[in-house]
């Protein structure tokens, strides 16, 4: 909520906002406040109604200065977006930033590998960009409109995760004071953004998951990779998902995938179709006992993308293959996946070989109820199976077409994600869902040494929290900063 | 979509919308706007998405309907770049695009007796007044061709654009010179395209039964339309409001002409050198799918060259004809500037359509001495064979 002060701030903010920035840039009439405002929705019924009192759209870095400065002054909460935010943590009473304005792309440096971008560069806008450079972002399974800053910020599913924790180089911030600061290495004058940290700590993952709350982000490099003189993605198929991890792992310690996906067949079978292949498809996935694929479909299939020089790819492929083997599956050769699974050869190639979106339709289902964890790899092998067993007791109600996994760093820490589209309107079986999530992260944390990916609540994070909250009362001393976007509970420090 | 929908009946649909954007720009990778709101001030509100949001504020009674809801609404300019690039909203029930929901909305605001000035409430006045909008306003074929048994049927009523005289003396003209033998049909006033995209739907149902009921005797000739609204109101909104409608055979008037000069029936003259723009028609382009035919029209003059605008085809840019709120005030001729912008980028001579408003709403914004340099289509076709 906003405080007393606040309330009779806000006028102010928004005449002087709009005399020291420009009218045009501070919108405040009743159609643009419902719009960016949190809203019962097909993600999430239950959400409550938030509306905001302005929705800012800088043009400029100092902009966002000026924003921050007289909301911080007046104590009025501040939530910063891109495009794209269907999870809007729009504060009652605040101010919205929506950076979409500021979408050039700045840099794309071919000598040390990154891109810097504002923060309203999409990934439909990224990828454009890069063609015919030689070099290629991270794509992953978010629709192309999305930001690429949301989405390396909260740290999503996408690629070349196989090699790289975090696709963040460098972030340019602006604090709620005004006081701004690059975390990498253009922070020292003249300096490129190669480098996330140098002698000091790395501030840059106090923004990683951060939704917001420790500042403003108004630039932005991140990591791009080089187009490789031959490169193919490798198919194959596993009845069980324990041999997948085995089978990835082992490519990943002999340095073989750029990049690699675990798929469970509920999700290659759909997410690249075509909304009208959607229509037709996905009631019969959705009707299917996803523990048992029908005769001759996979369990899963192991996307793998293999780069080099074309005999390096040859050489790949044909490791790949005796790996498969090894733990019990096989490569699914083009023409095999050209007869059975057409739309899944097609998102592949056009996501990994053209690096652009295919769009996904899965998200037209509406709000997925998602269960997300990390784990090592031995241990997600009994993740799997238990959180599998755990959905297959909702039935059909949840069936998780949303259901594929990932490593990162390595292979160090692999992510699960499974994922259904109950009916959005059951407000019952959400609740439900909602109350038997909780009770499988603990079990996963307790048990199987899991670690979520989103925020599961203060007490759980223990001293981690006591620290954070410390470390955001010195940066964002008023709270104004993405009160209600999940990182600290409903806002409350 | 069905004239008895409600809010109600879309809110789900509209739930569906990601916050995305999608729906404002063009394929990839080029990614150019195309939704003239977004085009004219980025932001959420001001795109496809934004209307699905207020459609859900409305339905939870978070903001009121009033003149300035209405306004909104009427403020987008129906170009149907939202459908062409949003994946979500038309995959579910009612399977109505994004376009479908904004003249809903507008529907709504009629209801509520909140009618923007202008051109809304001028043909809202019409059409109560005189229970039709315009007249049925038959072509003057001559004789030589005019037959009322031909296989071929001018549908010659078209609303109230400027532009239509000139077309319809163009059209005529060029008939005569492929010398086929032709009927027209002008039975009634309007065909409901122009009711139905103001959302003044009881009124419209009366005319679209009328009209199909003349039409229905002719239905198994070939139709050829001059005005795109037309066609694609009968062909892609007749059979969601008409139980006994049956598919009628249709054709763009460009594309009895791309026939007529592949056929040998008409033939360019030798003409002075011409560089020329096509601008696609919204309701032609992205709403019948028809790109090719007016092009191959232009290959076949001589001495005509096209250049292309950036922004062509299925991403073609809208001319903001259809904007009738004043949500953004000047919203409709800042479109039109914007086009004429990208056209004389081009370095073209010419701008060629094959729309009468398109026609209007360019040369509206153009300085007086230059407004013949905007044509329709059969214009430039007569003036060259």
């Amino acid at each position: 909520m906003t405080t007393k002060t606040a309330e009779a701030g806000v006028e102010t903010v928004c005449r002087e906002l709009r005399e020291k920035i420009g009218a045009e840039k501070v919108r405040d009439d009743e159609i643009t406040l419902v719009t960016y405002g949190r809203i019962r929705h097909g993600f999430d019924i239950m959400w409550p109604f938030r509306k905001p009192s302005m929705v800012v759209f800088p043009g400029t870095r100092e902009d966002v200065v000026e924003t921050l400065k007289l909301a911080n002054k007046f104590k009025v909460p501040v939530t910063s977006v891109g495009t794209a935010a269907i999870m809007l943590g729009t504060t009652e009473g605040g101010i919205v930033i929506d950076q979409r304005r500021r979408d050039k792309v700045l840099e794309i440096n071919t000598d040390s590998g990154y891109a810097v971008i504002e923060p309203g560069v999409s990934f439909d806008k990224l990828t454009a960009a890069l063609r015919g450079t030689g070099y290629k972002c991270s794509v992953g399974t978010m629709p192309g409109p999305g930001t690429v800053l949301g989405q390396a910020l909260s740290r999503g599913s996408q690629s070349f995760t196989t090699r790289y924790l975090n696709l963040v180089l460098d972030l340019e911030v602006v604090l709620p004071s005004g006081l701004v600061y690059s975390t990498g290495s253009s922070h020292f004058e003249g300096v490129g953004s190669h480098l996330r940290y140098g002698p000091y700590p790395d501030l840059a993952g106090l923004y990683t998951c951060a939704y917001g709350a420790m500042g403003v982000i108004t630039k932005a490099a991140i990591r791009i990779h080089p187009v490789n003189e031959a490169s193919r993605v490798n198919l194959a198929g596993f009845d069980n998902y324990a041999d997948s991890i085995d089978y990835i792992k082992e490519l990943i310690n002999h340095n073989i995938p750029e990049h690699t996906f675990i798929w469970d067949w509920h999700m290659y079978l759909t997410w690249p179709l075509a909304p009208e292949d959607m229509e037709k498809v996905m009631p019969g996935v959705l009707e299917s006992d996803f523990t048992k694929p029908p005769e001759g479909i996979p369990y899963n299939i192991v996307s793998t993308m293999l780069s080099g020089y074309p005999e390096q790819v040859e050489l790949y492929e044909k490791i790949c293959a005796r790996v498969a083997e090894k733990y019990h599956g096989r490569v699914i050769s083009d023409e095999e996946a050209e007869e059975r699974f057409p739309a899944t050869l097609d998102g592949f190639r056009q996501q990994y070989g053209d690096y652009h979106y295919r769009e996904s339709v899965h998200w037209s289902k509406g709000r997925f109820a998602g269960w997300y964890v990390f784990a090592e790899p031995k241990d997600m092998k009994e993740i799997e199976k238990y959180a599998a067993g755990e959905f297959a007791k909702f039935g059909k109600a949840i069936n998780p077409v949303n259901y594929y996994s990932h490593p990162f760093d390595y292979g160090r820490s692999i992510l699960l994600r499974i994922a259904g589209f109950p009916d959005p309107t059951d407000i019952e079986l959400r609740k439900q869902i909602a109350a038997k999530f909780e009770e499988m992260y603990d079990t996963a944390m307790k048990r199987y040494r899991a670690v979520p990916i989103r925020p599961v609540g203060s007490e759980k994070a223990g001293t981690y929290m006591q620290v954070l909250a410390s470390i955001k009362k010195v940066l964002d001393p008023n709270n104004i900063l993405n009160r209600d976007c999940g990182l600290f509970d409903e806002g409350e420090l | 979509m069905r004239l008895a929908a409600t809010l109600a009946d879309v809110q789900p649909a509209a739930a569906r919308c990601l916050r995305d954007t999608r729906c404002s720009y063009g394929s990839w990778p080029e990614n150019r706007t195309l939704c003239p709101l977004y085009q004219h001030d980025p932001s959420f509100t001001f795109s496809g998405g934004g209307y699905m949001f207020l459609v859900l504020a409305l339905q939870d009674n978070k903001i009121q309907f009033d003149q300035s809801t209405a306004e909104f609404a009427f403020s987008c300019a129906g170009c149907l770049a939202c459908d062409a690039n949003c994946h979500l909203i038309a995959t579910h029930p009612p399977h109505a695009g994004i376009t479908d929901i904004v003249r809903l909305l507008r529907s709504e605001a009629v209801k509520r007796g909140f009618i923007p000035a202008g051109a809304a409430r001028k043909l809202y006045e019409e059409v109560r007044k005189a229970g039709d909008y315009g007249k049925a306003t038959p072509l003057d074929l001559p004789s030589k061709i005019s037959s009322v048994k031909a296989g071929t049927v001018i549908f010659a009523e078209c609303a109230h654009a400027a532009s239509r005289k000139d077309i319809a003396a163009a059209t005529v003209s060029l008939l005569a010179k492929i010398g086929s033998p032709v009927a027209q049909f002008a039975e009634k006033g309007c065909c409901g395209a122009a009711l139905y995209d103001a959302g003044f739907w009881d009124e419209l149902e009366p005319l679209v039964r009328a009209n199909w009921a003349a039409m229905k005797p002719l239905k198994g000739r070939e139709f050829v339309f001059t005005s795109p609204h037309c066609q694609e109101f009968i062909v892609r909104r007749y059979p969601e409001i008409l139980p006994d409608y049956t598919p009628v055979k249709n054709r763009h008037i460009s594309q009895l002409l791309a026939d007529a000069f592949k056929n040998g029936k008409l033939k360019s003259k030798a003409s002075a050198q011409v560089k020329v723009s096509y601008h696609d028609p919204c309701y032609l382009g992205r709403g019948l799918g028809i790109y090719d035919a007016p092009r191959d029209i232009l290959a076949s003059l001589k001495g005509v060259k096209l250049v292309e605008m950036e922004r062509n085809r299925e991403d073609s840019f809208c001319c903001g004809a259809g904007v009738m709120g004043d949500y953004i005030p000047g919203l409709s001729a800042d479109t039109a500037r914007e086009r004429i912008r990208e056209f004389e980028a081009t370095g073209a001579d010419l701008l060629i359509t094959a729309c009468a408003y398109c026609r209007d709403a360019f040369r509206k914004v153009m300085p007086a001495a230059d407004r013949k340099r905007v044509k329709d289509l059969t214009e430039l076709v007569d003036e060259r064979t």
